[in-house]
């Protein structure tokens, strides 16, 4: 039997609104004050998304809600609305981010059907995404990449460590047009901003 | 007694740590020939899910040398820093091995804080821990198939994936176990049920019909010796596995698989097998979140637990609730000396195979402590 039947078979079925089934991370509600927040991401009783790395220490002070961490989205270019073509760097990621983005691929989500492709050069991207904490061996192939790429380019930063630094060291110094908070964001809140972005939403 | 690796300055092995460093065999890299030449890969050569930087010597197509090159080198200071706020770190030093990660570095600074942990932690360690190889091992088919370029086998296997990921987020609230252990505790939550629709393994068999598949790992990547670790050793007929030579979680009456060949088939193999095990050990386990109390002491800890591509192994010293030291082992740079060691005499396409096929972690790889 060829795998595409196979596939059917299965019953593994696209979803049109993602199933975010994990508590963290997700959008939290501020219930109570808490100033023990390893990333200062809860100052003055505002939560802001990009600095948290969800550890949880903060509940019951702050809830999950369940719902998709919200992505912070700068620019929306329509010359993308047909399609976009992402060229992911590692600048120095737990391997976290890079999974949850392989799987905007699997069956579930389905990235592809929003026109939203993974490119193996920046020759060919429209937006660079980017992962991990700053290290120091990777700030020339990052510099290298941006430089290939073709204008109009955005850049993309996925999870708290390119956001902000997360607790694990400096975030990369670029000019972002996307920030998706989380650690790692789910697969949700990427295919969300990736759709804001092309002007899909 | 075996040699598990190097752990700081020390050498860990089966029966204890040695105040030696472990003896190692280093191979000479061949002087260039007429017609040969460096071919630099990476670290932004697209393929792999990492940044990864390897250096080639090759008349073309032979690959008469290979080494790792250093890019994504991440320091990570433990020392100095209390438990709670360590964890955060050593949960994310690799998300996809975070469950082996925490455990690990929880049982050594319990060993050294003297305190036998809960028997429900206990149990939800092991829990975890399988949960975290199904996802590896399904990760790893897939890459083999995608660099095989099968892409609807590669999705469906994917399609598994997140399919383990989502019981994992139900079970402990997210999908890498981030801020599931900690220090006197576990919050997962899993039962039996929670494997409803986890037939995916049926299909993955499969792929072992296709015979273009087959070739490319049959033969490819062959290594046997005793300082392979894991799936790599499981695959080359050695029954190496912390879940049953001296590991500190209790596998009662646990039994690795294995296979002769030592080749990449063999891994992906091994690892197949060993993900029908852990779904039948699962379907019997049951653990919700427990906690138990946790004292204060001075003192040192080794642990050793089996990750998805073997040992690994953290030593701590802890003063009260503060780190004095941690030293960590990570899998993946044994599995990184035997795909090096492996490769040499292969030819190029023979790369991306064999390299997947040890499951190697460049984060964790990477990773400095001190």
């Amino acid at each position: 039997m060829s795998w595409f039947l196979r596939g059917v078979r299965r019953g593994v079925r696209t979803e049109k609104e993602p199933e975010n089934n994990a508590t963290w991370p997700s959008q939290l509600e501020v219930k109570g004050e808490f100033s023990g927040c390893p990333t200062r991401a809860i100052r003055e009783g505002k939560w802001e998304p990009g600095k948290c790395v969800f550890c949880r220490r903060c509940e019951p002070n702050l809830v999950p809600t369940g719902n998709t961490v919200q992505p912070e989205v700068k620019t929306t270019n329509s010359l993308f609305r047909k399609s976009l073509h992402v060229f992911p760097v590692d600048v120095g990621s737990c391997g976290g981010c890079n999974v949850e983005l392989k799987l905007l691929f699997s069956p579930q989500y389905d990235a592809t059907r929003f026109g939203i492709f993974l490119v193996n050069t920046p020759r060919h991207a429209d937006a660079l995404l980017l992962m991990g904490v700053m290290v120091e061996g990777m700030e020339g192939p990052l510099r290298e990449a941006l430089d290939a790429m073709p204008e109009p380019k955005v850049v993309v930063l996925i999870g708290a460590c390119a956001a902000s630094g997360g607790v694990l060291g400096r975030p990369p110094e670029v000019n972002a047009h996307v920030v998706v908070p989380g650690c790692p964001p789910t697969p949700a809140s990427i295919i969300q901003a990736l759709r804001r972005l092309k002007g899909d939403v | 007694m075996r040699i598990v690796g190097q752990l700081g300055e020390k050498c860990l092995t089966t029966e204890g740590l040695m105040n030696s460093p472990c003896p190692q065999d280093e191979e000479g890299r061949p002087a260039k020939e007429y017609g040969s030449f460096t071919f630099s890969y990476g670290p932004l050569a697209g393929g792999p899910i990492e940044s990864l930087a390897l250096d080639v010597l090759t008349r073309g197509e032979s690959v008469d040398w290979i080494d790792y090159v250093s890019s994504k080198n991440r320091k990570i200071p433990l020392a100095g820093l209390r438990v709670e706020d360590a964890i955060l770190k050593v949960e994310r030093i690799n998300a996809n091995f975070g469950a082996a990660h925490s455990i690990a570095f929880l049982i050594a600074v319990e060993k050294a804080l003297e305190v036998e942990p809960d028997e429900k932690v206990v149990s939800s360690r092991i829990v975890e821990l399988e949960l975290e190889r199904v996802r590896n091992h399904l990760l790893v088919l897939h890459r083999l198939l995608d660099a095989a370029s099968l892409l609807v086998p590669a999705y469906t296997v994917l399609s598994a994936v997140e399919q383990v990921n989502r019981t994992i987020g139900r079970a402990c609230g997210h999908r890498y176990f981030m801020g599931a252990n900690f220090l006197g505790g576990t919050v997962c939550r899993f039962e039996p049920s929670m494997l409803v629709g986890w037939t995916f393994m049926k299909e993955m068999w499969k792929v072992l019909e296709n015979r273009i598949f087959v070739d490319r790992l049959s033969g490819n990547g062959v290594i046997k010796d005793n300082s392979l670790i894991g799936p790599a050793a499981r695959a080359a007929g050695m029954a190496f596995d912390a879940r049953c030579d001296g590991g500190d979680l209790p596998y009662d009456g646990f039994r690795p698989v294995s296979m002769r060949d030592g080749d990449a088939l063999s891994r992906l193999m091994v690892r197949m097998e060993e993900v029908e095990s852990s779904i039948e050990m699962l379907s019997e386990m049951r653990t919700e979140p427990s906690s138990f109390i946790v004292p204060e002491r001075t003192g040192e800890g080794i642990a050793r637990v089996e990750s998805p591509s073997g040992d690994l192994a953290y030593l701590v010293e802890v003063e009260g609730r503060m780190l004095r030291k941690v030293e960590v082992l990570p899998p993946s740079r044994a599995n990184l000396r035997a795909f090096l060691s492996s490769s040499r005499g292969a030819i190029f396409t023979d790369i991306p195979f064999n390299w997947e096929s040890f499951g190697i972690w460049v984060s964790e790889l990477e990773v400095d402590l001190g």
